[in-house]
């Protein structure tokens, strides 16, 4: 009899174990997840800055060549004071979306100035700033993974009992405006 | 009262129970990092615990596998030996090794260092021979044996029955990692052209101790990870209560 209840006791306790450690493991993963998503975004701030940084010294090495083109620049002053500006992620997301669409046009009009592109300075920095534009790309990607991650796991069973407790909200994804995802035509 | 060996036999149990249950926890754990973390790509990497799949090219320099001598940049070999004492033959160890040198990691996006030391690495089986009566292993299985010391055979001339394996990754090979990105020591601060350059995949320290490398996709290594999760927690819990019942049983308390 004393043998039958220790038994008993013991599966009784590897049972709480088993449903207290898989609740835990929900609750430490949804906290991952949730540092996953503050991290990314971390990571892409980073590059939005240097990004930031890089182009007054762009505007300045084109400025001297490409007299007719004051409207692109000017939006892409715009653009940076924008971002500067910005407070809030959509903010950024939306000052980051007119950077690249002022950038793309610029490179692509460069094609139109052959001293400039002979130009050291400018063609350095076009490959930083250039670099530096794929590695956004990559993370912006990496950051709605990681956002698509946790808001299909705080709405699926049985991540969803631990998730309101820790009243967990969905997040929005990274998003660009659709205008200034479109290709640059540039007439020769 | 019965036999000392059936007390052996419980305790046994019980603790192989205890560590297949706490394995299933860990393989969860790391299922549920795996399933959380997006891969990332080589370009995109920033430091902290990441996820990438790519090949595997060489860094500095390769090593040749004991057994076959295949160029690597890691190995782990085992040579074993069907030994039999009284009733009872099993297969014993009775030398294993691994070996390991950095090595990048390439995909489309670029290439990154990795330092294997410290990794949990997880390889299918590239090579596996077994030598018996009638049947000698490999001339190179048998230098190795030489040049360390041990012999196929036995006293008598007869082959011994023993058996040869090895895993590598060779260049080339599909390498899945998750680990930490952390400082590349090879590069000074500012100097890196490409930020990924700075870059190198290592052991992270107490807060990011997953450090696992296989030679399996994701899906499969998912795959693997459920079949421990389902043994541990199923198959532990069952051999402690096994166990228990066996040491109560020799204590005449059932």
């Amino acid at each position: 009899m004393i043998a039958l209840i220790i038994i008993v006791l013991v599966v009784l306790a590897l049972i709480a174990l088993i449903v207290v450690g898989y609740f835990v493991g929900i609750y430490n993963i949804l906290v991952t997840l949730r540092n996953n998503i503050k991290k990314s975004w971390a990571n892409i701030d980073v590059l939005l800055k240097q990004r930031s940084d890089e182009l007054p010294k762009l505007i300045a090495s084109v400025k001297g060549y490409m007299k007719h083109e004051a409207g692109t620049l000017n939006d892409l002053t715009k653009a940076r004071t924008s971002f500067l500006n910005a407070k809030s992620m959509g903010a950024k997301a939306k000052a980051d979306g007119q950077i690249s669409a002022a950038l793309k046009t610029i490179f692509a009009v460069a094609e139109n100035y052959p001293n400039l592109k002979a130009n050291e300075t400018f063609l350095q920095l076009q490959n930083r700033i250039s670099g530096i534009e794929n590695e956004l790309a990559d993370r912006r990607e990496f950051y709605n993974d990681s956002v698509n991650q946790w808001n299909i796991r705080i709405q699926s069973f049985p991540d969803m009992i631990v998730a309101n407790m820790m009243k967990a909200q969905p997040h929005e994804m990274y998003k660009i405006a659709e205008e200034d995802r479109k290709d640059v035509k540039v007439e020769f | 009262m019965f036999d000392f060996r059936v007390l052996l036999l419980g305790l046994f149990l019980f603790g192989f129970g205890l560590l297949l249950f706490f394995g299933g926890f860990k393989a969860l754990r790391r299922r549920r990092v795996i399933q959380a973390l997006p891969t990332s790509t080589v370009r995109s990497l920033a430091m902290g615990l990441v996820e990438v799949y790519g090949d595997v090219v060489v860094a500095k320099e390769t090593l040749k596998t004991p057994l076959q001598g295949e160029s690597c940049v890691y190995y782990h070999y085992t040579i074993e030996e069907y030994r039999r004492q009284g009733k009872s033959s099993r297969w014993v160890t009775i030398k294993q090794g691994s070996r390991g040198v950095t090595f990048f990691l390439r995909d489309k996006t670029g290439k990154v260092l990795v330092d294997p030391t410290g990794a949990e690495i997880d390889l299918t089986r590239d090579f596996h021979v077994e030598s018996r009566t009638g049947s000698n292993p490999p001339a190179s299985v048998i230098s190795f044996l030489k040049a360390n010391n041990m012999n196929f055979e036995n006293f008598l001339g007869f082959n011994k029955q023993m058996r040869y394996s090895e895993s590598y990754l060779t260049p080339g090979d599909k390498v899945y990692i998750l680990g930490t990105a952390g400082k590349n020591p090879d590069v000074k601060a500012g100097t890196a052209v490409e930020s990924v350059q700075g870059i190198m995949l290592q052991k992270g320290g107490k807060s990011e101790p997953e450090y696992y490398i296989s030679d399996k996709s994701e899906k499969e290594v998912l795959a693997a990870q459920q079949w421990k999760v389902v043994g541990g927690l199923v198959g532990g819990p069952a051999l402690i209560v096994g166990g228990l019942a066996v040491i109560l049983l020799y204590f005449g308390l059932f």
